[in-house]
């Protein structure tokens, strides 16, 4: 009936007077909301050039608040003259995460594992040595400067990415039974691990973790709630993995002792790739968790993007924007999920049968 | 502001204080040429920062007017903005020298080691904002009200206090972030909304039309909001004097504008004025033993202003806030407040 593909799923959506109608009472509810959103964001939104004052008397967005605050709710109160650290940072872990995203799904660079892995250690320190300076002729930048989306990123990409290679050992760790002991504390570890809130770490990691160094050890709340996000994450890492480890056939194991691999050879050469593979999807789906799950830091003190979008809109000359703020962040959390679901989505599609 | 959880961690952190040395942290600021400084990151016209991430507000100025009194230059002011329970062990672990965020000094903070609490900057109390429909005008009649009230926060055992002290029943309403609990006040989800009153006075400017509400006379809690230090003589001593200098310039109408001809002409002057201003005066004296710049008084009222003027610029008249510190506790003595200049002599 419908010769177009574009047009394909309207002709489903009336194809019987049953669906008909509910596609017009979904279009009836819908329709609203999108007038609002329409209203608020365009219709009655003040422009960037237009004057700041005429928001008080308009009802939508205020674009001139988001245009005078766009930089600190980006990179907060991070000193101005040093601003391309944190730029640079934020494209940095941006183009890596795209990359890695990307690659698993066959379209980005081909690098092998090896490569990855050392990449993201050398994007990972620079971010760090960048952020804090003290070196390469940088002024040193205290850590509770680095604010809005630059120490987003550092948290929630650098806790993937280490969490992930730990994730990897405990796995290996739990699913083995030549050492019975290692596989009880790393059940032990995980159990704990994901039966406790991620905020109990948080406070763990921010409140304790500093009394159980040396005296005259300064631990930066940065470092302290990275250890406590790894911490935490390497759980959901290691029961992802262990799951694609028990999908495998028994004989995958069994033919690699035959053959005489010794343990680190079927474990790496074997086992793994084929677990991690087959396991992708949940790790992609927990690994958006951990990503959004970031912005819980702003509990311990650490002003990430929602923290650096209120602070815009405490200044007392701004102080009716909240919506534009919190506007600005989600959009920033919606884009990149939808970029983590795409990526998860493909995998979906071609993985688990090769 | 306050919270509850703030005096286990203040347990915690003197547990681990290191042994106090008179000095050390002067000499530290010295040696740095930069004053640490913690304020709250996001407290409209107290500390906020602005489109630069430079801290502007009340608060943020007295950091300007210890660094102004000990380096000679407010910019030398590190402001950082950290949060409540944060501050205290930043403070403690010596990653801030000073800290002036609306901190209420209480007998059991000062008790402990490791800080030291110096000056009030503000004095504040908790105070009840309603609906001007609701009829009300004392907070005696709030009999079996809905309060709206920071989860978490001492402004709820005030409440809990208070009306249990009457026999008076009530329902509180806990709502963390501020945004949400305005609006559930302001939609009549509550019938009463809890706060400190400065805060009030400010939160009630964001109503759709602020008329509709009102602040009630009752003043239920007393907050003097007060400057913490490391435990430390001399920058105790030196952040002091520093305040006296911004309340004594009010004394004798002497603002950031007009201290350059009242130091151009300094004979014509009171000799109270002198004293603090002349180079072989009282202040200059003070800076010697203390290790101060010889013209650390000029500095502070050059660079960051009187107490007044500090007021007015972030919560007063010549801010969107309108307060008026003449109404508050924070006048003067002779408008009848508490702020009272010390002499310098």
């Amino acid at each position: 009936m419908w010769k177009s593909r574009r047009l394909a799923p309207l002709g489903q959506a009336f194809r019987t007077p049953l669906s008909a109608l509910l596609s017009l009472a979904t279009l009836a509810l819908c329709l609203p909301l999108l007038w609002v959103a329409l209203h608020w964001l365009v219709l009655s939104a003040v422009w960037p050039w237009q004057p700041a004052a005429l928001c008080q008397s308009q009802t939508g967005t205020c674009w001139p608040f988001v245009a005078e605050k766009l930089n600190l709710i980006l990179f907060g109160t991070y000193p101005r003259e040093e601003l391309w650290r944190p730029v640079v940072t934020s494209v940095l872990l941006c183009a890596m995460t795209v990359q890695t995203g990307l690659q698993m799904t066959g379209r980005g660079l081909p690098l092998r594992l090896g490569q990855t892995a050392l990449l993201w250690l050398l994007a990972l320190g620079l971010s760090f040595a960048l952020m804090a300076g003290g070196v390469l002729g940088l002024a040193p930048v205290d850590s509770i400067r680095w604010n809005g989306l630059p120490i987003l990123l550092l948290l929630s990409v650098g806790a993937i990415a280490l969490a992930f290679p730990a994730g990897i050992v405990l796995a290996l760790a739990r699913d083995q039974d030549r050492v019975p002991m290692l596989a009880r504390l790393a059940a032990g570890y995980i159990e704990i691990a994901r039966g406790v809130p991620m905020l109990t770490f948080l406070f763990v990691g921010i409140f304790v973790l500093p009394l159980m160094l040396p005296p005259d050890t300064r631990i930066s709340p940065v470092a302290a709630t990275l250890v406590a996000l790894i911490v935490f994450h390497a759980a959901y890492f290691a029961e992802d993995i262990r799951g694609g480890l028990h999908a495998l056939p028994a004989g995958q194991a069994e033919a690699a002792h035959a053959l005489g691999l010794p343990y680190a050879t079927t474990a790496g050469r074997v086992l793994l790739p084929q677990a991690i593979r087959r396991a992708l999807p949940s790790i992609v789906n927990s690994v958006i968790g951990a990503y959004k799950d970031t912005s819980l830091v702003v509990v311990v003190g650490i002003h990430d993007l929602t923290a650096t979008a209120r602070m815009a809109f405490s200044d007392p000359e701004w102080r009716s924007f909240a919506l534009e703020g919190y506007f600005v962040v989600g959009l920033w959390f919606f884009v990149t999920c939808a970029f983590l679901s795409m990526v998860g989505r493909q995998l979906h599609r071609h993985s688990p049968a090769r | 502001m306050k919270f509850l959880f703030a005096s286990l961690l203040l347990t915690t952190a003197s547990l681990a204080a290191p042994a106090v040395q008179a000095g050390a942290a002067l000499d530290d600021i010295k040696s740095g040429d930069a004053l640490v400084c913690l304020v709250s990151p996001n407290a409209p016209g107290f500390s906020v920062p602005d489109s630069q991430g430079v801290f502007q507000g009340f608060n943020a100025d007295f950091c300007r007017m210890a660094a102004a009194a000990v380096l000679g230059d407010a910019a030398k002011a590190d402001i950082r903005g950290v949060g409540f329970s944060d501050s205290m062990k930043t403070l403690v672990a010596r990653g801030g020298h000073l800290a002036s965020r609306s901190i209420t000094a209480t007998g059991t903070r000062d008790a402990d080691a490791g800080m030291a609490f110096i000056a009030t900057t503000f004095f504040d109390g908790q105070g009840f904002m309603v609906p001007a429909a609701l009829g009300v005008s004392a907070a005696a009649d709030l009999q079996g009200a809905t309060v709206c009230a920071e989860d978490g926060s001492t402004t709820l055992l005030t409440l809990a206090d208070w009306f249990a002290d009457r026999g008076m029943s009530y329902r509180v309403e806990n709502i963390a972030d501020k945004t949400a609990r305005l609006e559930a006040f302001f939609s009549g989800k509550c019938d009463v909304y809890a706060s400190d009153v400065t805060a009030l006075n400010s939160d009630r400017m964001l109503a759709a039309n602020p008329d509709d509400y009102v602040i009630l006379p009752d003043v239920i809690s007393a907050e003097p909001l007060t400057l913490v230090s490391q435990p430390d003589q001399e920058l105790e001593s030196a952040v002091f004097w520093a305040f006296q200098v911004m309340l004594n310039a009010d004394k004798f109408g002497i603002t950031s504008g007009t201290i350059d001809d009242v130091i151009a002409d300094l004979d014509s002057q009171p000799q109270e004025v002198a004293r603090l201003f002349a180079a072989d005066g009282a202040g200059a004296d003070m800076a010697a033993k203390l290790g101060l710049p010889a013209d650390w008084a000029y500095q502070v009222v050059k660079q960051v202003g009187s107490y007044s003027e500090v007021f007015d610029r972030h919560l007063g008249m010549n801010s969107p806030f309108k307060l008026d510190r003449t109404k508050t506790l924070n006048a003067s003595v002779e408008e009848g407040g508490l702020m009272y200049p010390y002499p310098i002599r």
